[in-house]
């Protein structure tokens, strides 16, 4: 009897609490991608729906059906997988990369040459030279507008040293690069314009009185202008993508 | 907390009947792998894994708010949990029940059909998730 009263009120407490009460800090990935170094580092190889306990940030991690998709390259992170050569920015069909229906299409950020775990989605969107795809389809507003801070993806990998593709070929007339190949520059609206003068001082020096006159106003103008640099286009001659053993630092491209 | 909570209630319960005299559930989960509802498709992911190289433990009947045909064990180290439903739709809608299985830890649950996967690395011996990226994609659908 004892039992009973207390299994209903356990049970009464139970059903209390929030249906998600055991699983708060669950955080929704889906698709391959780096674990933290707080939590061991390396990559976490599963590949369908899965849980963690620690976060996704929003310049590595695109939301898909409130699972976070990593977009960055795994390489950097030690995947040792099947891997495709990509040169600057470029679509993702996430839908296409975890196989669920609806299209879901992200954008990556990172400028020249990088690797991503997925080949791009078929069609006339992608051009392959030297063993690296790049980008010639219409990116459309959205990739320009994110774009200024989307591009600071790219001071997460400055500092990693790991082996990128070299891809010495000539990018296609069409590649996303050539077109928005200028600097991602962020410019502030116009300045506003202050203008104060000082007041009139006025000194009392016995016996007279001597009125100081202030100088004209001095305008003072307060500004900020942040730019983002964020691509480098550097084309070299032709040759196929090389895949050096080792590490190599990043020289640029 | 809640499935803690609750498997506490269930079990005070069992004690409770078995006290009274009751036939409890033992009968109908004498088999190792299946329950009342279970027409071997528990069984086949078990083959599924086994044949894929990895080591499933003997399971075991679990009394969790998940579904009524559940059961245990480990896989490579890995807690798991398998639950039989009369339809792949309640397979599929008790998804998330299986993630509040599986708590404050790395996992994952997922349908196959009428039987519900769940993975928990609580001990942390898949820091890399190729065992769990092994046993969904040998799971079969």
């Amino acid at each position: 009897m004892r039992s009973i009263l207390l299994a209903i009120v356990v049970a009464g407490a139970a059903l209390a609490l929030p249906a998600d009460a055991g699983r708060s800090k669950q955080v929704r990935f889906v698709g391959l991608h780096p674990v933290p170094k707080s939590e061991g580092g390396g990559i976490c190889y599963i590949e369908g729906p899965h849980v963690h306990i620690y976060g996704a940030n929003k310049l590595e991690y695109r939301d898909h059906r409130g699972h976070q998709h990593f977009v960055g390259d795994p390489v950097a992170y030690g995947y040792d997988g099947p891997k495709h050569a990509y040169k600057g920015h470029h679509p993702i069909k996430v839908n296409v990369v975890v196989g669920t229906p609806e299209e879901d299409v992200e954008f990556c950020y990172l400028d020249g040459p990088h690797y991503h775990y997925f080949e791009p989605y078929e069609g006339p969107d992608f051009e392959l030279r030297g063993d690296a795809y790049f980008y010639v389809g219409e990116p459309g507003p959205v990739y320009v507008q994110a774009r200024p801070a989307m591009v600071k993806v790219n001071a997460i990998y400055e500092p990693i040293v790991y082996t990128r593709p070299i891809v010495e070929v000539e990018p296609p007339a069409a590649w996303i690069g050539v077109r928005f190949g200028g600097p991602a520059v962020v410019v502030a609206p116009a300045p506003a314009v202050e203008v104060r003068g000082p007041a009139a001082r006025v000194e009392v020096v016995a016996p007279s009185v001597r009125v100081v006159v202030p100088p004209p106003p001095a305008i003072r103008v307060e500004a900020g202008i942040g730019i983002n640099v964020g691509v480098g286009v550097g084309v070299g001659g032709g040759g196929k993508v090389k895949y050096k053993r080792g590490k190599a630092k990043r020289r640029g491209w | 907390m809640r499935a803690l909570l609750l498997l506490a209630a269930l079990a005070a319960c069992s004690k409770s009947e078995e006290f009274s005299g009751g036939d409890g559930t033992k009968a109908a989960l004498a088999s190792p792998t299946e329950g009342p509802a279970d027409d071997g498709a528990r069984a086949d992911v078990i083959e599924a894994w086994t044949k894929g190289g990895l080591s499933p433990s003997p399971l075991t009947p679990a009394q969790v708010p998940v579904g009524k045909d559940c059961r245990t064990g480990t896989v490579n180290a890995v807690d798991v949990l398998l639950c039989v439903f009369p339809s792949s739709a309640e397979a599929k809608a008790a998804e998330d029940a299986g993630l509040g299985w599986v708590g404050d830890t790395t996992g994952t649950s997922q349908a196959y059909g009428k039987v519900l996967v769940a993975a928990a690395d609580r001990r942390k011996s898949d820091p890399s998730g190729r065992t769990i990226n092994q046993m969904m994609k040998l799971a079969p659908r």
